[in-house]
């Protein structure tokens, strides 16, 4: 994964966010990641690829930035990717909830996360 | 006798009747024939999952269980996931369990319109559901295993006076794990993977798995045999020879696919495909809820099926599937995702008027649905229901998950909820009821199947599953498949081939 994708994720699951939930690479994003594009179907490869090209270069338009969102501050990533989900086009909050769902397979089955829910071991 | 076509090389062997699919339909059928003593084949796409290799976590249990990985999805103005099982026992290994007998207000037209009154006699599936109800342990949802999430259905019924009730389930001894959805762990869940296959096995059936049936082969309009491929490297053949009939169960979107693929003309397969969309809302509670302890699917409430044409369930889903809609990203996501303790997920199931299609395309099944404009106004009043019911049990917050409404409704914005975009793409959806893509009817050119459950103008090629259904059920259809494919197996087994 390129330093702009892995941008996207830490800005969507940051480190430090909430304790006590672990940041999306801190609680072993790389790992999932492997796995996903060694096993996943190639359709859901290619939508999470397109999902992080537009996160990267298109969320930083929609509040007047200059892509891509790596380059922007913590806040500016932030409210980037929630201009995404609060966008008038379909396709782009498609985008945006394509990538929320392929991280939340790995974080919502993470032990640390879990246990902060009290979901039964 | 099992053949793991995961493994397995080139096969070809005769039997009496041989069953593509092994979900709610194939298995049962499998269960009634396996009784005739004839020889059976059920052949199942997916593989055989061992219960104890279930896991509670989502991502390997869409990979090896589900279709598509999870990710199939109907393409209308809205992508609509079309949740369906791929694994020994279909969808009933992934199902919540719920069971409900089709209501005389659906089955009415089916006689009286459809003119199917003798074809599915209503009097004849009550006594096979009363069959399956026995065979699986079927009964009301018991207190002891609601959990909280459930509980407060049934306070919000007493406070709001509605009907509501626990739900009839085909467990035995639930632990309440709220773990339907990636396979029940201890077997409490009276699936076909663990009650009529192995029946149907015992009695000498032999199931075939990692088999995917490709194409019916024909002798003038006698069905000879089924060929296909296993799953094994170099994908070797399968034929499945056919003495007497062959009977496809592959759902109502696989099904039509197959019939095509097999030479069956008609301009009703794969059109009039219905379901019952869902679309489910959050409320959050005072005190904490813990929606991962409790029956799956406990409670629901009917008080509008039969006029409003929906019901609302309750339903505890995995923490990767309630993250994934939850609002905000970054830090908002993440205090999101530590409210969800304090959550409930309560969804409306509606009875569609929409009418979309199914086809085989070269990139694989092409599904298209799209909700009417009736529909959505329907599925808004059913939502601005379910929020009603959640302030009636005590919740502080609604949060919709609608694009265009507030994240979060407080008592008094019920009403918000019908004022929510007439317009699909603002929700988000499911399918998992799906019916009606090679319906029965009485003369050739209404339908696909003929009252004889025989595709029209072929001797011995039938359909048991809910292709066939003239219209969708507005009740949970496992029981209603299973009473129907019952009644067609015994019809089938009855009939001179
Ligand atoms: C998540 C979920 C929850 C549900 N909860 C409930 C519930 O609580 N109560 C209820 O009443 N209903 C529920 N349903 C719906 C219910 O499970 C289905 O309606 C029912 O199982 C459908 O039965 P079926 O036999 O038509 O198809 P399925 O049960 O889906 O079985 C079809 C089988 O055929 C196989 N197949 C398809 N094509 C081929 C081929 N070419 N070759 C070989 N095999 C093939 C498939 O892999 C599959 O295993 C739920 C569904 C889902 C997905
Ligand atoms: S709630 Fe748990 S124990 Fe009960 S049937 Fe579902 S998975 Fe099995």
């Amino acid at each position: 994964m390129n330093a702009r994708s892995r941008a996207v994720i830490e800005a969507l699951i940051p480190q430090g966010g909430q304790p006590p939930l672990p940041g999306a690479f801190e609680s072993g994003f790389d790992d999932f990641y492997a796995r996903f594009q060694n096993t996943a179907l190639p359709s859901m490869r290619l939508g999470f690829r397109a999902a992080l090209w537009a996160a990267a270069w298109l969320s930083p338009l929609l509040i007047g930035r200059v892509p891509p969102l790596s380059r922007l501050s913590s806040e500016d990533r932030e409210r980037a990717l929630e201009a995404m989900g609060a966008s008038r086009s379909y396709h782009v909050r498609q985008l945006l909830l394509l990538l929320k769902a392929v991280i939340s397979f790995h974080y919502g089955a993470h032990p640390a996360v879990r246990r902060a829910l009290e979901f039964p071991s | 006798m099992r053949v793991d076509g995961s493994k397995a090389s080139a096969f070809d062997e005769a039997f009496d009747y041989v069953i593509v699919g092994s979900g709610a339909a194939g298995a049962t059928a499998a269960r009634v024939l396996a009784d005739t003593g004839r020889s059976v084949a059920v052949l199942e796409e997916g593989p055989a999952v061992d219960p104890k290799e279930f896991s509670t976590e989502v991502f390997p249990s869409f990979q090896r269980m589900f279709r598509g990985q999870g990710g199939q999805v109907a393409r209308g103005r809205a992508f609509i996931p079309v949740v369906q099982g791929r694994c020994l026992g279909g969808s009933t290994v992934i199902n919540s369990a719920i069971v409900w007998r089709l209501p005389d207000d659906v089955w009415e037209p089916w006689k009286t319109e459809y003119g199917l009154g003798d074809a599915l006699p209503l009097s004849e599936l009550h006594k096979h559901w009363d069959l399956i109800e026995k065979e699986l342990s079927i009964a009301e949802t018991p207190p002891q295993v609601w959990g909280e999430f459930n509980r407060l259905m049934d306070v919000a019924k007493t406070n709001l006076r509605v009907s509501a009730a626990p739900i009839r389930r085909n467990v035995r001894d639930c632990r309440a794990s709220a773990r339907c959805l990636t396979g029940c762990p201890t077997s409490a869940k009276q699936s076909m993977l663990v009650t009529y296959l192995p029946y149907a096995e015992k009695k000498g059936a032999a199931l075939l798995t990692c088999a995917k049936a490709e194409e019916i082969r024909w002798d003038g309009d006698r069905a000879t045999a089924v060929s296909g491929t296993f799953e094994a490297p170099g994908r070797p053949r399968f034929t499945a020879r056919a003495r007497k009939a062959v009977l496809v169960a592959a759902s109502a979107i696989q099904t039509p696919g197959l019939l095509a693929r097999s030479g069956v003309d008609s301009p009703h397969l794969g059109e009039h495909f219905q379901a019952h969309p869902g679309c489910a809302l959050m409320g959050i509670f005072p005190n904490k809820v813990g929606m991962w302890r409790g029956a799956t699917q406990g409670y629901d409430a009917d008080h509008h099926r039969r006029l409003g044409r929906f019901k609302i369930e309750t339903i505890a889903l995995p923490p990767e599937i309630v993250f994934a809609r939850l609002p905000g990203a970054g830090k908002r996501w993440m205090r999101a995702m530590l409210e969800t303790p304090y959550a409930a997920i309560w969804a409306v199931q509606m009875r569609a008027w929409a009418q979309g299609s199914v086809r085989e395309r070269f990139f694989g099944t092409d599904i298209k649905f799209d909700l009417t404009p009736r529909d959505l106004v329907q599925m808004r009043r059913g939502l601005r229901f379910t929020a009603e019911l959640f302030f009636a049990a005590g919740a502080k917050e609604v949060w919709p998950g609608i694009h265009g409404l507030p994240e979060r409704i407080k008592p008094g914005e019920e009403w918000l909820l019908e004022t929510a975009p007439a317009d699909s793409r603002a929700y988000s959806m499911i399918l998992s009821h799906l019916f009606g893509t090679a319906r029965m009817s009485v003369r050739a050119a209404d339908g696909v199947v003929g009252t004889d459950f025989a595709v029209h103008a072929t001797r011995n090629l039938f359909v048991v599953d809910s292709s066939l259904f003239p219209t969708n059920t507005s009740v949970n259809p496992q029981h209603t498949i299973m009473g129907v494919a019952m009644h067609a197996a015994n019809r089938i087994s009855e009939a001179k081939l």
